[in-house]
């Protein structure tokens, strides 16, 4: 009895001790980990808002449809959403944009293969700004007609995005 | 410095002994890469058997194994992350088979047949030499297979992908490469020729010595 709990011990001290050299180690690299991912998604994000100062935020979305946010100038938001549309071989990655009181400023689509004519229609300029820009919740996003696939997953993207904003802001 | 000898021909991990060779067939695929994962491996070897033959003493008998898989998982996590802050590029080269390197057989096997019963400075020699032995391994079949299927071997800087600092090749055989040999088939080929070939040195070797 006492042989075991001295070998629980020693195995307890040893993880203990890896325990303290990985938490200083992630101390250490954390923030530089984080500005790499900042730095590959700076194209991206300078899309929205040029020349701004951008930072990650800690948000975990457990459906996997927000895959990264941020912070720019430490007024706006950014979220990175994806979801499937009508082609089912190549999800649609947006970016959102949000003012400092969680309205939609901006919207860019990083990646999208939908139907040209139909569900493509969604990314136009013009439909952007009459669906999305200036929404402040999911319920003030309406559906385009003949394009009820790609709006869904917009929306669906729209939702968690106003989800994480509450949650990060 | 026999061990450190040791580990390139008579006792090369990969192709005498066959440890770790999930790795070595699955990163072999260009020098970059290679050399890459052989420096990781090098680092992590050294230090695990560094510092299991500092504890070899006081490491109760009966739990040595779970012992040294938590040495080797943290060193492993250490260089992961290091790896992951500092030089990004190959850390998306290696993806998963960076932190498999905690099941490299090379790293548990050098720990139980030399650190534990071996004072730290032989040891570390040990996994210097062993080491070096597995990226020289993981280089030769990376040349090979990366020359075979593109005509071309190239080395990138490890931090600005974009900066080219090596390129060797024959532009005139580059419409005869052989694809097959980027995948995991090229891999088993490369591997079973190249270690044919060191079983006969190494035959040789013995032979000279009656």
């Amino acid at each position: 009895m006492n042989k075991t709990i001295k070998l629980a011990l020693f195995l307890g001290i040893v993880a203990a001790i890896s325990g303290l050299v990985l938490g200083i180690v992630n101390y250490i690299t954390e923030p530089v980990i984080n500005q790499n991912a900042v730095k590959a998604e700076q194209k991206n994000l300078e899309l929205m808002y040029p020349n701004a100062e951008f930072k990650i935020l800690d948000y975990k979305d457990d459906d996997g449809i927000i895959i990264g946010a941020y912070k720019a100038n430490d007024t706006n938001y950014i979220f990175k959403g994806t979801a499937v549309g009508y082609n089912s071989s190549t999800p649609i990655v947006v970016l959102v944009g949000l003012n400092k009181d969680g309205t939609i400023e901006n919207m860019v689509a990083l990646e999208q293969q939908e139907t040209n004519g139909f569900g493509a229609r969604c990314f136009e300029k013009e439909n952007i700004a009459n669906l999305y820009l200036n929404k402040k919740s999911v319920d003030e996003i309406d559906m385009l007609s003949g394009a009820t696939f790609t709006s869904t997953a917009l929306k669906t993207i729209m939702g968690e995005v106003f989800e994480a904003y509450e949650a990060v802001k | 410095m026999k061990n450190f000898k040791n580990g390139f021909i008579k006792e090369n991990p990969v192709f005498c002994l066959y440890l770790g060779m999930c790795s070595t067939l699955a990163l072999s695929t260009n020098l970059n890469n290679a050399l890459g994962m052989g420096l990781c491996v090098t680092i992590v070897l050294i230090f695990s058997n560094l510092i299991i033959s500092l504890i070899r003493n006081i490491t109760p008998d009966e739990i040595r194994i779970p012992v040294y898989i938590v040495v080797i998982a943290t060193l492993v996590s250490v260089v992961e992350l290091l790896v992951h802050a500092y030089i990004p590029a190959l850390f998306d080269a290696l993806g998963a088979f960076l932190s498999l390197i905690v099941v490299n057989c090379i790293i548990l096997g050098r720990a139980e047949a030399f650190a534990k019963k071996n004072p730290p400075l032989a040891s570390i020699i040990d996994g210097l030499g062993m080491g070096l032995g597995y990226t020289f391994a993981i280089v030769i079949l990376s040349v090979i297979r990366e020359f075979l299927s593109t005509a071309w071997v190239s080395f990138y800087n490890p931090f600005d992908m974009s900066q080219l600092i090596i390129r060797i090749g024959m532009p005139q055989l580059e419409n005869y490469t052989i694809s097959l040999f980027s995948s995991s088939v090229g891999a088993f080929l490369t591997f079973a020729v190249v270690a044919a070939l060191f079983a006969l040195i190494n035959q040789k070797a013995k032979e000279g010595k009656k």
